[in-house]
């Protein structure tokens, strides 16, 4: 109660703070109920709020909304404490004659993707970005065309245009005798489409600029006008590994719109599952960085954890990727008690064998001494690029959603968040075993003390408005932006996911190691290009 | 090394005995609905679908494969749902029985080398298709290979909706490889784009690019059905059908 | 029949002729000229040395007799006749080259003068050969150098080409005076100045001028043939020159530094001592290291083919040092070995280096670079060039069935005959220096495989190389008779061999033809020395196919042991040619017949799906090499300067550049200390000019009053 009382209070006074230093060029709501703060702003403070937001008060940066409005563009930074809870939205209007904005990726690092994005899909221009251009529309693609504005028609397949032979890649590295080493789009043998330039001098990685958003589905746009009902699916299906978790921030950001109240048991079980959801996947991403070292028995225990773990899905909801389950207002089907009691139960055991794994892992040298400092990421750079989930966590950031700005009843469950120090592949790895304990462990607890109350709230209709919801994926934080029109469709949908966060911060993981490390390292990171590229 | 060796004589065998014997394990397949014969009211639960993969014609609900994303909508929350089929051999040739290069051939039977290339799916059929290689599929056994290069693939499986930046590298991969060469289109999106396309930046699946010879529908189809799709692209398992009833067949265009 | 002293009077008269007629001929017709009268006067020079080296006929001229200095002396010994073949053999075709090649400096440079110093060269390189005393030789040996300098530094307008001739002419001077001094210590007690009676008197000389003289000569000729410590010129001449030059560079006057040496230290005054042997052997080995391991890192085509001109000298001169150990230990069969080993492999450099050479002219002259990092694809566009280039590069890689192959082989092997000597310590180093020149026939496949890749298969990474065209016939023959050599030089080591054996019989006294190459084809029955038993052993595995047909003594070189290891070494080049061309041919004709009936496809390589595969995307001659610039870090020492990061505002890193320094490991460890400590030196004397008159009159006072003591003390 105190604790709630200390964020109230230091984020009620964040208005006569900001009155006092720019009292005329800002203006401030507070809305106390939502932990929610409204600054808005002319562009030419723009950098300096956000500053101050950023490094005086250790706000963190979570997402840049764009709306194309008819008249004017309005952009959304959005911010939230880490330590204190509360988000913080700095609102931003340019004129449609106006296409220049201030950029803050000098001082924000965390926006410097989400502004490149905006540049290359509504063609705002930020002022002293240096790398504008070539990120999601790539060289054929024509200029001047920028799929999310509103005239533009999502079901008109794009013109494609001659790519000038001149095109070059962009390329950092001029010491005389530097090449670039091409992998992909089409590499490995289950690779997801990506694009890699390793530049190099012959043996080292000295900079490697990934070329991702080859799987770019244009998600956001294709939502627009569309009814909840159908973006639901669209949530669910654009990364298919953690469903259930982009699934509940979309109802989550819908249900705050509409102000209906959740019922205890839909939240409890919607632990349950999202929980299950993430074991599921660190058991998976063990399996990976397993396989990646080519160490073939541990990488055939996990993987026979995890197929046990969709079965498991599969005979409990129905779907082996827990598809079709979150509705807002609740869950679409209601489960049995003891039946989730004996699931429990089971993973209890699935537990019992990952651990064995873990102590057997630890004890083998050769398959350390490829993960052990490979692929360091220190601190600071971990808190300059705003990076999230298991692989912040092993680079000292203890940052978790699910503490920091509790949702679906998270604060009355008991578990701890595992941090590392080190940074490196290892620390990664120790991760992802701790937080999978704590996820049996926190579904051990929800299946013995479920309320008995209906599953999903009484019927209800859309309403206009706009929110943010949010959710602790089993990558990383994610954040989904809705806002409905008045017809209740949806009017604009913007996802923010961990893998295009962290992404952006992969690069500091793979310089200055061997080629051969480079498959270690992208396996020990266990990020999804589907979920990045949307 | 030796505890590693031991740890995997102790965990057994887990691979599951298809082919040879049905699978009966729970939890291996979310199953697909099936058509039947109805009428008046029933009717109703056609129109839940949100990409119109069910269809009243004569007095029948008849179910297109190559649209169901497994929402269950047609499933739950209604008083009068489908009838669900929990099986999992999906994997439908689209080539006619006759034609000569339907299939790959017997000396294919037992050594076929598979190239996977994503085309923008999700992760879930991904990690499907990852889960053939895993203890409980493995395709080994079978004599199937994943090979990392087109240029010796027999068999291109392609997952999700046709993004544009992926056509250009996915025909590409395609024209690397040599002769006979079947191209096996998984998941719903590779077949008719899903809940993606057709759209700016997706095709309604993998059709318009290259010619798919087998489609396994699903979202995302288990791991006993891609096995499935295999095992009939080189004659070994016979074919399903694209709709249930299969009567409604006989729309087989888009 | 013309008498070789005759066709080799008629070649001076040509080559004095040439030097006039050229001054008035007009430029433009310059180079065809010079190449017409050079290629005729090799040809000459070819007959006549060929007659002494195969037939035996020394021949001896008698010029002027000076007052104090004796006779001048020309005389053509079989010592000579070897060397001065091979200068003809390379001056053939570099002269045919140099009709097309030279055009390219029509209007900047003086073609005549070219000219000129070319045939003067080639006249004074031939003098220098077949000197027979003191006066001619180091008369001569001047003459060469200073033209080779003025060759080199033909393209003067430019400052690299002047300080790399400059430093190039200072050395070899250095070298000149050593080697002047050796000659004076071993007047000392002679009669007249003629190699012939030094060689007489040689015998009185002690030990300590023994060692004074070889030091001293030997020393002074490997300034010359580009040994460690005195190499450092060589990879700056070779790229200031035009191609043809270091071609000659290379192939011709390297050797004579060889020639120095051996004409020294094997005819005039044997060497007797392990030690001395030793001390050429290791000198040897660290060159040949040093050299290709620079080679294999360095990018410029000639800079690369210049330090592996330095691999290969080391090489030979390990072999003569092995050579000398031999005779100083009294093994004169394994000392024969080792000198035919050594020449063989003299020869067969010349060859393959100069077509090395003409390559990286023709790539030069077509393409207008000759970094490697900027060419690419160049066997599309220049696909003899690249025939006649990869030739020349499976040769010095030592790859059978071409010539290197036959000598490296043969060198290792005189190696591993060290086990026949006494001294542990000596076995101990023979074994080192084996191993370490093993290492550098490795690094030498490296070396050469990144030359010929990077420069020819690939794709092109520069406009340049994009643009090339094949050169003209008249460049391409000379670097094809050069390919043909190589192979031939390759396929008959059998009769090649015998040829070297009368050379060398002259130093070792020993002929050894007969341990090297048995005459499977000519055996008589009951010969003592191949007694039944062995030759029908050899005759069920092969060894006299063919002994109708061909002549000669045979196609197997061999060399046998005792009763217990009846075969030390073997091997035969014509036989595995023979099985090689089988065996490709027939899998070629094989895989034809079964897949006639199958469609071939040819596709773009799969590059990952990319839209083009563009040149940065390629491997580069820097990657290729960074292994061995990372292993070898220790004798590198690259120094990084000018590490730039450009970055804005810390997180956008822009550009990352820097710029790595290497200094030779001979110039770290060797002249800049010296240079470092003569400056100090200086330093410290250079406090005496205090520039007071007084202290100037005190010093004239002070020594003054030494000289008194030293007098008075006398």
């Amino acid at each position: 109660m105190g604790d709630s009382l200390n964020k109230t209070v230091k984020l009620i006074n964040l208005p006569e703070t900001i009155a006092s230093c720019w009292h005329t060029k800002v203006r401030v709501n507070l809305y106390p109920e939502k932990f929610l703060c409204l600054i808005e702003c002319n562009t030419d403070v723009l950098v300096e709020v956000c500053n101050w937001l950023y490094s005086e008060l250790r706000y963190r940066f979570a997402s840049l909304v764009v709306e194309d409005q008819p008249e004017k563009w309005l952009l959304r930074y959005i911010f939230y404490g880490a330590s204190e809870g509360g988000q913080v939205h700095i609102l931003c209007q340019l004129s449609k004659t106006e296409k220049i904005i201030p950029s803050i990726s000098n001082v924000v690092h965390a926006a410097d993707w989400q502004e490149r994005e905006a540049e290359d899909l509504f063609g705002l221009v930020f002022e002293e970005h240096p790398r504008l251009g070539d990120f999601i529309l790539h060289e054929e693609w024509p200029e001047g065309v920028n799929p999310m504005r509103t005239e533009f028609d999502s079901l008109k397949p794009y013109v494609h245009r001659e790519v000038d032979p001149e095109w070059r890649p962009v390329r950092i590295v001029q010491t005389p005798g530097a090449f670039m080493m091409p992998v992909g789009p089409i590499y490995s043998d289950f690779a997801e489409s990506a694009h890699f330039l390793l530049e190099t001098v012959g043996e080292d990685v000295i900079r490697t600029i990934p070329r991702l958003f080859y799987k770019y589905r244009g998600v956001e746009k294709i939502a627009e006008g569309k009814s909840v009902e159908h973006v639901i699916l669209l949530a669910e299906r654009f990364s298919g590994t953690s469903a259930f978790a982009h699934s509940l921030a979309f109802c989550q950001a819908v249900e705050d719109i509409v102000g209906i109240e959740v019922p205890e048991r839909a939240k409890s079980l919607r632990i349950f599952m999202a929980e299950l959801e993430r074991f599921r996947h660190h058991i998976g991403a063990i399996a990976g960085i397993c396989s990646s070292t080519a160490m073939a028995v541990p990488a055939s225990q996990a993987s026979i954890l995890e197929e046990e773990l969709l079965r498991l899905s599969c005979a409990l909801t129905g779907h082996r990727y827990l598809f079709g389950l979150n509705i807002p207002g609740g869950l679409s089907i209601d489960f049995n008690n003891d039946i989730l009691k004996n699931i429990a139960t089971t993973i209890s055991d699935v537990l019992q064998k990952l651990s064995e794994l873990k102590e057997m892992l630890c004890f083998s040298s050769s398959f350390l001494d490829r993960l052990e400092e490979v692929g360091t990421i220190s601190r600071e750079r971990a808190v300059s690029y705003g990076l999230v989930g298991p692989v912040a966590r092993a680079s000292g950031m203890i940052r978790d959603l699910r503490k920091v700005l509790p949702y679906s009843g998270y604060e009355k469950v008991d578990f701890i968040v595992p941090c590392e120090q080190e940074g490196d592949g290892y620390a990664r790895l120790r991760v992802l075993f701790s937080e999978a304990e704590q996820s049996a462990q926190i579904i051990h607890q929800v299946a013995f003390s479920l309320p008995s109350v209906p599953v999903v709230s009484p019927v209800f209709s859309m309403v206009h408005g706009s929110s943010l919801g949010w959710v602790e994926a089993p990558r990383g934080a994610a954040f989904h932006w809705v806002k409905l029109g008045e017809d209740g469709r949806i009017a604009r949908y913007r996802i923010t996911t961990p893998s295009f966060t962290n992404w952006h911060g992969f690069h500091l993981a793979a310089e200055d190691f061997a080629f051969q490390d480079f498959p270690i390292i992208m396996a020990t990171f266990g990020l999804s290009n589907a979920e990045c590229d949307r | 090394m030796n505890k590693w060796v031991f740890k995997g004589l102790k965990t057994g065998i887990k691979t599951t005995l298809y082919p040879d014997k049905e699978e009966t394990a729970i939890g291996i397949s979310p199953g697909l609905p099936r058509g039947k014969q109805t009428m008046g009211d029933e009717a109703q639960v056609v129109s839940r679908c949100p990409t119109q993969a069910l269809n009243y014609i004569e007095e029948m609900i008849s179910v297109d494969y190559r649209r169901c994303i497994h929402c269950f909508r047609c499933l739950r929350g209604i008083h009068n749902p489908v009838e669900w089929d929990k099986g999992y051999e999906w994997a439908v040739s689209i080539k006619e029985i006759d034609d000569p290069s339907r299939m790959l051939g017997k000396a294919f039977g037992h050594s076929i080398h598979i190239r996977f290339v994503d085309g923008g799916a999700c992760g879930a059929c991904i990690s499907e298709i990852e889960q053939i290689n895993k203890p409980y599929y493995n395709i080994h056994r079978l004599g199937f290979f994943i090979t990392p290069t087109p240029r010796e693939a027999d068999v291109l499986l392609v997952a999700g909706p046709i993004t544009d930046h992926m056509r250009h590298p996915i025909k590409k991969a395609y024209d690397a490889m040599p002769t006979p060469k079947r191209v096996i289109a998984i998941g719903t999106c590779a077949i008719s784009g899903g809940i993606f396309g057709p759209s700016f930046a997706s095709e309604a699946g993998i059709s318009n690019l290259i010619p798919a010879d087998i489609v396994v529908p699903g979202c995302p189809p288990p791991p006993l059905s891609i096995i499935h799709g295999l095992l009939l692209v080189v004659s070994r398992k016979p074919s399903a059908s694209l709709t249930s009833p299969k009567s409604t067949e006989g729309r087989k265009t888009l | 029949m013309i008498s070789p002293s005759n066709f080799f009077i008629l070649f001076l008269i040509l080559c004095s002729l040439v030097v006039v007629l050229s001054v008035f001929l007009p430029d433009r017709r310059n180079p065809l000229f010079l190449a017409w009268i050079s290629s005729i006067a090799a040809i000459l020079i070819l007959w006549s040395s060929g007659n002494v080296l195969l037939y035996g006929r020394p021949f001896q001229i008698e010029l002027w007799t000076l007052p104090f200095l004796g006779t001048l002396v020309l005389q053509m010994d079989r010592l000579s006749a070897l060397f001065v073949f091979i200068t003809g053999l390379v001056f053939l075709p570099v002269s045919i080259f140099s009709a097309e090649y030279m055009k390219k400096y029509f209007s900047r440079y003086n073609l005549k003068t070219f000219s000129i110093f070319y045939h003067l060269l080639f006249a004074s390189i031939v003098l220098l050969l077949i000197a027979n005393d003191i006066f001619s030789f180091l008369l001569t040996w001047e003459i060469m150098s200073i033209l080779s300098y003025l060759l080199v530094n033909y393209e003067h307008e430019k400052y690299e080409n002047t300080s790399s001739g400059y430093l190039m002419l200072a050395m070899s001077e250095a070298g000149t005076i050593m080697a002047a001094f050796a000659f004076l210590l071993l007047v000392n007690g002679s009669g007249g100045l003629d190699f012939a009676s030094l060689k007489s008197a040689s015998a009185g000389l002690g030990d300590s001028s023994r060692w004074a003289i070889f030091l001293l000569s030997f020393f002074g000729f490997s300034v010359k043939a580009g040994l460690v410590p005195n190499n450092i010129w060589l990879p700056k001449a070779h790229p200031a020159a035009p191609s043809n030059v270091s071609a000659l560079l290379s192939g011709v006057i390297l050797n004579l530094g060889i020639y120095g040496i051996l004409r020294v230290n094997a005819d005039i005054l044997p060497v007797t001592q392990v030690g001395l042997g030793l001390i050429t052997l290791f000198v040897g080995t660290v060159s040949a290291l040093v050299g290709i391991l620079y080679a294999t890192i360095r990018n410029d085509m000639k800079v690369m083919l210049a330090h592996s001109s330095i691999e290969n000298m080391g090489i030979i001169t390990a072999g003569i040092g092995a050579g000398f150990v031999f005779t100083a230990s009294g093994y004169s069969v394994l000392a024969g070995i080792a000198f035919i080993a050594a020449l063989y492999h003299m020869t067969n450099h010349s060859l393959y280096k100069a077509l090395l050479f003409l390559g990286a002219g023709a790539v030069d002259s077509s393409v207008g670079d000759r970094n490697m990092d900027r060419l690419g694809g160049l066997i599309k566009v220049m696909p003899w060039t690249g025939l006649f280039f990869l030739i020349g590069a499976l040769s010095i890689a030592a790859l059978p069935p071409f010539n290197g192959f036959v000598s490296e082989w043969l060198t290792l092997q005189t190696m591993l005959q060290s086990a026949a000597l006494q001294s542990k310590a000596v076995k101990i180093v023979f074994a080192l220096c084996g191993a370490a020149l093993a290492l550098t026939a490795a690094l030498a496949v490296t070396c050469f495989v990144k030359a010929f890749a990077m420069s020819f298969l690939g794709i092109a990474r520069s406009q340049k190389a994009e643009k090339a065209v094949e050169v003209r016939r008249s460049m391409m023959i000379p670097m094809g008779m050069l390919a043909v050599s190589c192979l031939l030089f390759g396929i008959l080591p059998t009769y090649i061999i015998p040829v070297l054996d009368h050379t060398i019989t002259h130093l070792t006294q020993e002929s050894v033809v007969d341990e090297l190459v048995p005459p499977f084809f000519t055996v008589a029955k009951g010969d003592p020395k191949f007694n039944e038993a062995f030759v029908s052993e050899f005759h069920d595995i092969g060894a006299q196919t063919g002994r109708n047909i061909i002549p000669g003594r045979g196609l197997v070189v061999l060399h046998r042991g005792t009763e217990r290891n009846p075969v030390v070494f073997a091997m035969s080049t014509p036989y595995t040619l023979v099985v090689l061309t089988l065996l490709l041919g027939g899998t070629f004709i094989l895989i034809r017949v079964l897949t006639n009936a199958r469609k071939v496809m040819r596709k773009p390589a799969w590059n990952g799906g990319i839209r083009r595969l563009m040149p940065e995307m390629t491997y580069t001659a820097t990657g290729f090499s960074n292994p061995v610039r990372v292993i070898f870090e220790a004798i590198f020492r690259p120094s990084t300067f000018d590490e730039r990061k450009e970055t804005i505002a810390e997180h956008f890193r822009t550009a990352i550049n820097n710029e790595r320094k290497e200094v030779h490991i001979v110039d770290r460890s060797v002249f800049q200390p010296i240079v470092r400590g003569i400056q100090s030196i200086a330093l410290l004397l250079g406090r005496m000019h205090t520039g007071s008159v007084n202290i100037y009159a005190a010093y004239v006072l002070f020594s003054l009053a030494i000289v008194l003591v030293i007098q008075w003390f006398m």
